[in-house]
């Protein structure tokens, strides 16, 4: 087995400073991937030529899609109210096509998208309760708290108390509307643009609209411009059968 | 297919030997010092989730996050995600015969050794 370069030196060409490029070491992870998808391949559940491109696809995707999206909806009114009207258009316009890869968009990635609008009373949080739907094409791949029960079960029960753990206190008189997504139906949120942005150029604005800002499980802020680090704890009573 | 009830309690014991082997990406990305926050296969596994969806009928959508969501809870509590999404998926795959496992074992032994075998002619 290769040994790699702990001391961090590089090898002849390449110098990474304390850091290697990869682990020189096959895992067993690794191994059971690889050998999961050949034999699908092998029974025709789908082909390499599939395989292909849908990594290809999935290795494409992020959030900045999303925030460049806000940030324009923000600046430009005609925009904005495309973004509400037919937000699949609104996507196109900011080079999003919600049919890739498949021409009517994989089962995770289905084409029904609504953008849903904040105002300083009513505020907006996504989740899929079922699964682990998500708009991928415009916000990557889901954060990992979004696919555990912990989250999917709990946000539609108790939004307040959920939100409260992200750091997001909402007033009691703003009202917490909690999306439900499914195969058929993705949404992001709009967020109320923050005081303190006033004249921001739209890259300045999409700098502060992070991913959660999209889920809604934050709010946008001047200076904040990544998502908070959070631990993942299990159920303490999970839901038998669930 | 088995019944949803089997999928957990049925042991996958080629399954519990990787987990037991414990080569999970945090500590392996640690060991070697790699900044990657995932591992390198995660984005071939998103896809193979993907094409299953799309493509076939062996295991639907809602029957997979079902089975990962239990499965990662009841079996492979001690995984971090995406090594239990992985496992999970491929304790799916046996337990509800679209793969058979010692077909799955004899398959893991023969991508090991090619992928040693690469490693090997890149020895110093």
């Amino acid at each position: 087995m290769a040994e790699t370069d702990l001391g961090g030196s590089g090898h002849d060409t390449h110098e990474h400073a304390g850091t290697a490029p990869m682990v020189e070491e096959v895992t067993d992870f690794e191994v059971l991937e690889i050998a999961l998808r050949e034999l699908a391949i092998e029974k025709g559940l789908f082909t390499a030529e599939d395989h292909r491109r849908y990594t290809e696809h999935v290795e494409q995707l992020e959030p900045a899609a999303g925030s460049r999206f806000v940030a324009k909806a923000w600046l430009d009114p005609d925009f904005r109210q495309l973004a509400l009207d037919d937000a699949i258009a609104a996507s196109q316009e900011m080079g999003v096509d919600w049919l890739h890869p498949t021409g009517f968009g994989t089962p995770s990635d289905f084409t029904a998208f609504e953008v849903l609008e904040d105002t300083p009373t009513v505020h907006h949080v996504i989740v899929c309760t079922l699964c682990s739907c998500y708009p991928r094409p415009i916000l990557g791949m889901s954060p990992e708290w979004y696919r555990t029960p912990n989250y999917r079960r709990r946000i539609v029960r108790w939004p307040r108390q959920v939100l409260a753990e992200f750091g997001l206190y909402l007033p009691e008189d703003v009202e917490i509307r909690v999306e439900d997504s499914n195969s058929k139906h993705r949404f992001m949120v709009l967020p109320v643009r923050p005081a303190g942005t006033e004249g921001w150029s739209e890259a300045q604005l999409a700098e502060i609209v992070t991913r959660d800002c999209l889920i809604g499980v934050a709010l946008p802020k001047p200076g904040v411009t990544t998502n908070a680090t959070r631990p993942l704890h299990p159920a303490r009573r999970p839901v038998a059968g669930d | 297919m088995t019944t949803d009830h089997d999928v957990p309690s049925t042991r996958v014991r080629t399954l519990e030997q990787i987990v037991k082997h414990d080569q999970t990406w945090e500590r392996m990305a640690a060991r070697y010092r790699v900044t990657n926050p995932v591992p390198p296969w995660k984005s071939s596994l998103d896809a193979m989730c993907d094409a299953l969806d799309e493509e076939g009928a062996a295991l639907p959508l809602l029957t997979r996050r079902d089975d990962e969501d239990r499965l990662s809870r009841e079996v492979y509590s001690s995984l971090p995600h995406p090594e239990n999404q992985l496992v999970a998926l491929a304790h799916s795959l046996v337990t509800r015969n679209v793969i058979d496992e010692a077909e799955l074992a004899d398959r893991l032994e023969a991508v090991r050794a090619r992928l040693d075998a690469a490693g090997a002619t890149h020895e110093p």
